[in-house]
């Protein structure tokens, strides 16, 4: 089974490997350079002479690289979408696996090996793209402290592998059941981009209780480190946020008091009456636990497909 | 000898459909077995079934002394040619032998070869640029390649020219003499597998119409032709299976329970097709569908 899986998909193997190689040698030059800007920054931080570098964003990276960079958001979508989804599907449709399933091997042995390669491919793919786009960012996280928003977060570490295991089963299970390619793939592309919308937008916000900080309206507060904020407003004195009360002036959607509505500084105003502000958000050192808890939950959707996937092959007449 | 097929109530539905219904067959090993019936008759769907690709709804068959399974000892004593002889069309022969070589434990690569490069068929071409008939050996090659004990066919002529029929059944006729081989093979090209079958399933409309020794059902069976005349004197002691009227001559298929002497009919033995062709009728006219196509083929009519 092994050799066939190979024969099958040599060439989109040798496709894969170029397109990495490709990927792979534009981060490397781009990165050793942005590496090696980072490094003269800190040297002349260190006497003294920081300049504007601070804050600035594209002194180190091009804007084309930049959107490179952000586009490896869909490469764990890829494998799943041109291998998994026509994997079962294109079989069927071909009815080779007529002709692969009375040989002798069992069809849940067929499946087993083949999309058992799958996902190791899928994950070595996205694996690989992450590791390099770890590396490039490096320096680029520690001068924006950026790591922990979306589109940063979905692109680095260990969550972009688990996302193409999931893309992955989901293709497989997709033409499994639906039995037809374009539905399979369909599915497999409104699946994994509404589930990686739910979880960077919704979801990942509420994997722990985030924490809540209170501020003196007049000196901003940004809390240490790349944090993901989930809220932020005024409140009124003793952290109460004041009832919607829409007949008297508002700021921000809070009713300010009769004393401030005139004022022509509202926000000092606000300020000495007790107003305050609140930052709710998740601290920079659950980043590796929050990589972990949204790795498990891919992880455990592919499992479940997976096993749907077995069940209706084992089930259903082929 | 012992069966290579039983069957005993073998049934496929789907949802409302039933495919195949009831349907309970023998077919001793080293037959080979036409397995004939009009479209949608239930022909893929047996085949299907024994093959272990689908499994059914109710009844049981016994193949080769076991169920129909996913198992790699049944699959490999199993050798299925699915309808359309789908094979993976981007692949050479030669890689369909490797294939093989992967998922099968008892494998003959060599007879591929052999066979393919006797009938100048390239072994190193994608098979999606070969004929339809060369694609056919390619398929019949490697499934023969497996040293099945069981054969199963499904209309593997239907796509085929004359020549490349003669040619698919030769191989077919070596590849039964060659060793301890039961063949079941599907085809409405009734006239073509005659030379080379012993054994006969009748289907039509998902039920077994008849199944048996091709010989011995002929003799079972009588074309009666005479001027117009009641039958009910035959009827009573056999059973018309086939009764067609014109303005001055009555024709009959009978099947006889018993000697069957009356000067008044001219008897003869029926051929495979008549025989085939009276049941298959009988089924079209007996549900009140179609009469005016069962009368495209008068039993005996022109003789």
């Amino acid at each position: 089974m092994t050799w066939i899986t190979w024969r099958q998909y040599r060439y989109q193997s040798a496709i894969a490997t170029g397109l990495l190689a490709a990927v792979a040698v534009v981060v490397l030059i781009s990165g050793s350079h942005a590496a090696s800007v980072w490094h003269s920054v800190l040297h002349r931080c260190g006497t003294g002479q920081c300049g504007g570098l601070f804050g600035s964003s594209t002194s180190l990276d091009g804007p084309v690289i930049n959107a490179l960079v952000v586009a490896t958001a869909a490469v764990p979508l890829l494998p799943g979408l041109l291998w998994g989804a026509p994997m079962v599907a294109h079989e069927l449709e071909t009815k080779t696996n007529q002709f692969a399933w009375t040989q002798s091997v069992t069809r849940w042995r067929w499946l087993a090996v083949k999309s058992g390669w799958m996902l190791l491919s899928a994950a070595i793919i996205a694996g690989v793209v992450a590791a390099l786009v770890t590396w490039w960012s490096g320096p680029d996280h520690a001068l924006n402290a950026d790591t922990f928003l979306a589109n940063r977060f979905d692109i680095v570490d260990i969550v972009p592998v688990a996302y193409a295991i999931f893309a992955m089963a989901l293709g497989i299970c997709a033409g499994t059941v639906l039995r037809r390619t374009v539905p399979a793939l369909a599915v497999t592309l409104i699946g994994f981009v509404g589930l990686r919308a739910l979880t960077a937008q919704w979801l990942r916000l509420h994997y722990m209780a985030p924490v809540t900080a209170f501020y003196n309206l007049l000196k901003p507060y940004i809390p240490s480190g790349s944090y993901l904020g989930v809220a932020q407003g005024i409140v009124g004195a003793n952290h109460k946020i004041a009832a919607p009360n829409f007949n008297v002036p508002n700021f921000n959607g809070v009713p300010m008091p009769a004393a401030c509505q005139t004022a022509q500084k509202p926000i000092p105003c606000l300020a000495s009456h007790g107003y305050q502000g609140f930052l709710t958000y998740q601290p920079a050192n659950r980043f590796w636990a929050f990589q972990g808890i949204e790795t498990g939950i891919f992880l455990v959707l592919a499992a479940v497909l997976l096993g749907v996937t077995f069940s209706v092959l084992r089930r259903r007449d082929a | 000898m012992s069966a290579a097929i039983e069957t005993r109530g073998l049934s496929k539905r789907y949802r409302k459909v039933t495919a195949l219904g009831d349907c309970s067959i023998d077919v001793p090993e080293g037959r080979i077995s036409a397995l004939v019936g009009p479209n949608g008759a239930g022909k893929t769907t047996l085949l299907r079934l024994l093959s272990g690709l689908a499994a059914p709804t109710s009844g049981e068959a016994i193949v080769l002394g076991g169920s129909p399974r996913q198992d790699p000892a049944y699959l490999s004593a199993i050798g299925y040619l699915a309808q359309d002889i789908p094979l993976y069309r981007r692949l050479s022969a030669a890689d369909h032998t490797g294939i093989g070589a992967h998922l099968n434990a008892r494998w003959d690569g060599a007879s591929v070869r052999v066979r393919l490069s006797r009938l100048n068929i390239p072994l190193d071409q994608p098979v999606g640029t070969l004929s339809g008939g060369q694609r056919a050996q390619v398929a019949l090659a490697l499934t023969l390649a497996k040293r099945p004990q069981l054969l199963l066919l499904d209309e593997p002529l239907a796509a085929l020219d004359p020549l490349a029929r003669r040619i698919f059944l030769g191989t077919l006729a070596e590849a039964a003499a060659e060793g301890n081989l039961t063949i079941v093979l599907s085809s409405h090209l009734i006239a073509d597998i005659e030379q080379l079958c012993d054994h006969l399933i009748l289907l039509a409309n998902s039920q077994v119409q008849l199944c048996g020794d091709i010989e011995t059902l002929i003799a079972e069976h009588r074309l009666l032709v005479g001027p117009r005349k009641d039958t009910t004197a035959i009827a009573r002691s056999h059973t018309i299976v086939r009764e067609e009227t014109t303005a001055r001559q009555t024709s009959l298929l009978v099947r006889l329970n018993g000697p069957l002497v009356d000067p008044a009919w001219s008897l003869e033995e029926p051929n495979l097709e008549e025989l085939v062709l009276g049941y298959m009728s009988q089924n079209y006219s007996s549900r009140g569908i179609n009469t005016e196509l069962a009368q495209l083929s008068p039993i005996g009519g022109g003789r």
